[in-house]
């Protein structure tokens, strides 16, 4: 029964059963630099995605999402970490619009984080 | 909802952090006291020496059993966090480095507890190697493993650290336990005498590996006041100053008095060791889910923003809220002309005034009550009046703010009815806490009328404050909206220190022979005063 639920509500059945009411932010991994930058401008439709961490990041354990105007995500596959700091990523067939990267990374130190980037294709 | 429990289980992550770090170091302590500390000797009786292994091997035992249980929480807490926020399958948490250490700590603790259970000279072998892989892995999860620059230096910085923690704040409860299982005056000397001279090794090591992790870390002077994690710091190295305060005195009784006169005394000063020492090992948790001020340059806090919210201002104890929304169209009123700024000069909207309104009236209320308390108190310790022994009828006060004011939507001064009200999770927690006013109230004036000698009931208020204080030492921090985070963990952070001196300060006075009540009698009061003025002066714009 447990292996016939969806991914989510198996997470949401592991994760009930110390339920509680809170809205906190874990922070431990801080976005330097980006590229795109927050809130910038860029040329579609193909985009070389660059984000540069303070601390070492687990790439094969973190998630990249591009979030499009109505909301849909991609998942963006990440190249091989040429820095311990830094994950990089390619997005293609961007249609012009308002656009967000969300990043989840888990720091080689085992600290979860994660924060948007807003951005636009013209 | 999903949001929420990963939120949520990230604030466990850090709790389960903080119950590692104090397993951990009564862990370790516990070996460096079985093995070196409370050894057989010709200075001491052999039969209480046994008496006192005996008790420490068990207490040793239960810290590994303790770790063990707490790291099983925290890979499932951590794995459960990880496979919601990066949705990837079980399997791939396993190779991540917080689960590897997780486990090696996990199986190194279990054979721990086995092999303290068993033969002493196995033990003796083996609890040293893993000591050594318990730390090694540790050491994995901490700050030190995912810098980019000085990584070997901060690893051994680190390592370095929490041995000394451990060996010193992490044996003070098997200090407690010897002395109070060691029959003779010789025994408990000669333990005491040996944990002092490795106390004194352990401060200098923790203190120095501290001081330069301290300057990698924080980077400036700038970003000690400035940011969140500087503030914690300094809250640490306050209490490790108290904590060396105490040790000090500890050194000169045992140098300056004889035997008989010193014993009663020393094992009420390191009971509050015990538990200023746990609350720094719980403030160290705190710091490592916080970013090192050194990479939040762009989110320090300047000295000018920081005079501009803590300079001394008239309380606001009234509640006259903005209007929210312009009634000619219906719609939110935008802050066209700033009436309130945040840290940055932003100008704020009407609602979110009105909030800082109602927190910062709120914050204000209870300042007038402690600093009431805490001026009572310190009038009744004078002698001269005796009336103001009845201060802890002000905790009545304070609850019956909290049920007019907490909630003004409820009963009995809002719309919502009793039964609606108690629904609503919020207005329950804050129902709970007035009870609990009240409750402690009760108990307090009882204990200050009774007066009895070793009353438990005299505990509750000083290990209540205690806790209280730890709590605030121990919550968790926002990433948005860095500045004004820092800016509230600033006013904050004093407070839990000082409740925590209070709590410790009060269970002094309660636990040492009289003679020497003088001084903690003064202390806790004076706490309370500095809390309450403290939370009279708190701001959000």
């Amino acid at each position: 029964m447990f292996a016939a639920l969806s991914q989510r509500r198996r997470l949401l059945l592991i994760l009930l059963p110390v339920a509680g009411a809170t809205q906190i932010c874990l922070a431990h991994a801080i976005l330097m630099e980006s590229t795109p930058k927050i809130n910038s401008t860029v040329q579609g439709p193909d985009l070389d995605i660059t984000l540069r961490f303070n601390v070492r990041i687990d790439g094969s354990r973190s998630r990249i999402l591009l979030v499009a105007e109505d909301g849909t995500s991609t998942p963006l596959t990440l190249a091989k970490q040429s820095k311990p700091n830094i994950l990089q990523m390619h997005a293609s067939g961007l249609k012009p619009g308002a656009y967000k990267l969300q990043w989840n990374v888990l720091a080689v130190d085992g600290h979860m984080s994660k924060g948007d980037v807003p951005f636009t294709v013209k | 909802m999903l949001v929420k429990l990963v939120d949520l289980f990230s604030f466990l992550s850090v709790v389960l952090r903080a119950g590692t770090l104090v397993f951990q170091s009564v862990l370790l302590g516990g070996v460096m006291f079985v093995l070196w500390t409370a050894r057989y000797s010709p200075d001491a009786s052999e039969d209480s020496i046994a008496r006192v292994q005996a008790s420490s091997w068990k207490l040793l035992r239960w810290s590994a059993v303790g770790l063990a249980v707490v790291q099983l929480f925290y890979l499932y807490v951590d794995s459960a966090v990880l496979m919601a926020s990066a949705d990837i399958p079980f399997r791939w948490v396993v190779g991540a480095n917080f689960f590897l250490s997780g486990t090696i700590v996990l199986v190194a603790a279990l054979f721990t507890a086995l092999v303290a259970g068993g033969s002493k000279k196995v033990a003796s072998r083996a609890l040293p190697v893993l000591v050594l892989v318990i730390m090694s892995a540790s050491v994995m999860t901490n700050h030190a493993a995912s810098r980019l620059e000085q990584r070997l230096l901060l690893i051994t910085l680190s390592s370095v650290h929490e041995l000394a923690t451990g060996f010193w704040i992490g044996g003070l409860p098997f200090l407690v336990l010897g002395l109070f299982r060691a029959k003779d005056l010789d025994t408990r000397w000669y333990i005491t005498e040996r944990f002092s001279r490795m106390a004194v090794l352990s401060v200098g090591a923790l203190a120095t590996s501290g001081l330069v992790m301290s300057i990698l870390y924080i980077g400036s002077w700038g970003g000690i006041l400035g940011t969140a994690y500087g503030i914690m710091v300094l809250a640490k190295a306050t209490m490790l100053g108290a904590l060396l305060v105490l040790g000090g005195v500890n050194f000169l009784l045992l140098r300056d008095f004889p035997k008989d006169q010193v014993m009663p005394r020393l094992r009420r000063l390191i009971e509050a060791e015990v538990g200023i020492g746990i609350t720094v090992i719980l403030t160290a948790a705190s710091l490592t889910s916080q970013p090192p001020a050194v990479d939040q340059v762009s989110d320090t806090v300047t000295m000018g923003q920081l005079w501009q919210r803590f300079k001394p201002e008239v309380p606001r104890l009234s509640y006259r809220f903005l209007p929210e929304t312009d009634p000619k169209i219906s719609k939110p009123i935008q802050p066209s002309d700033p009436q309130a700024v945040n840290v940055d000069g932003t100008p704020l909207t009407p609602r979110l005034i009105n909030n800082s309104i109602e927190s910062e009236s709120n914050h204000h209320w209870m300042g007038v009550v402690v600093l009431a308390m805490g001026l009572l108190a310190l009038l009744a310790r004078t002698g001269k009046a005796p009336w103001a022994e009845y201060w802890p009828l002000l905790l009545i006060g304070m609850a019956v703010f909290i049920v007019l004011f907490a909630d003004t939507e409820c009963w009995p001064v809002g719309r919502k009815s009793v039964g609606a009200c108690f629904a609503d999770p919020e207005v329950f927690q804050h129902r709970l806490a007035a009870l609990v006013c009240v409750g402690f109230a009760v108990f307090e004036l009882r204990v200050r009328k009774q007066k009895k000698e070793n009353d438990p009931w005299a505990m509750v208020f000083p290990l209540m404050c205690a806790f209280g204080g730890a709590v605030l030492l121990t919550h968790q921090h926002a990433i948005k909206n860095v500045k004004e985070t820092s800016l509230v963990e600033l006013s904050h952070v004093p407070m839990g220190v000082l409740a925590v001196f209070a709590g410790w300060a009060r269970w002094l006075e309660l636990r040492l022979p009289e003679e020497n009540r003088a001084i903690p009698s003064w202390i806790w009061p004076a706490c309370f005063v500095l809390i309450g003025a403290g939370l009279m002066n708190y701001r959000e714009m």
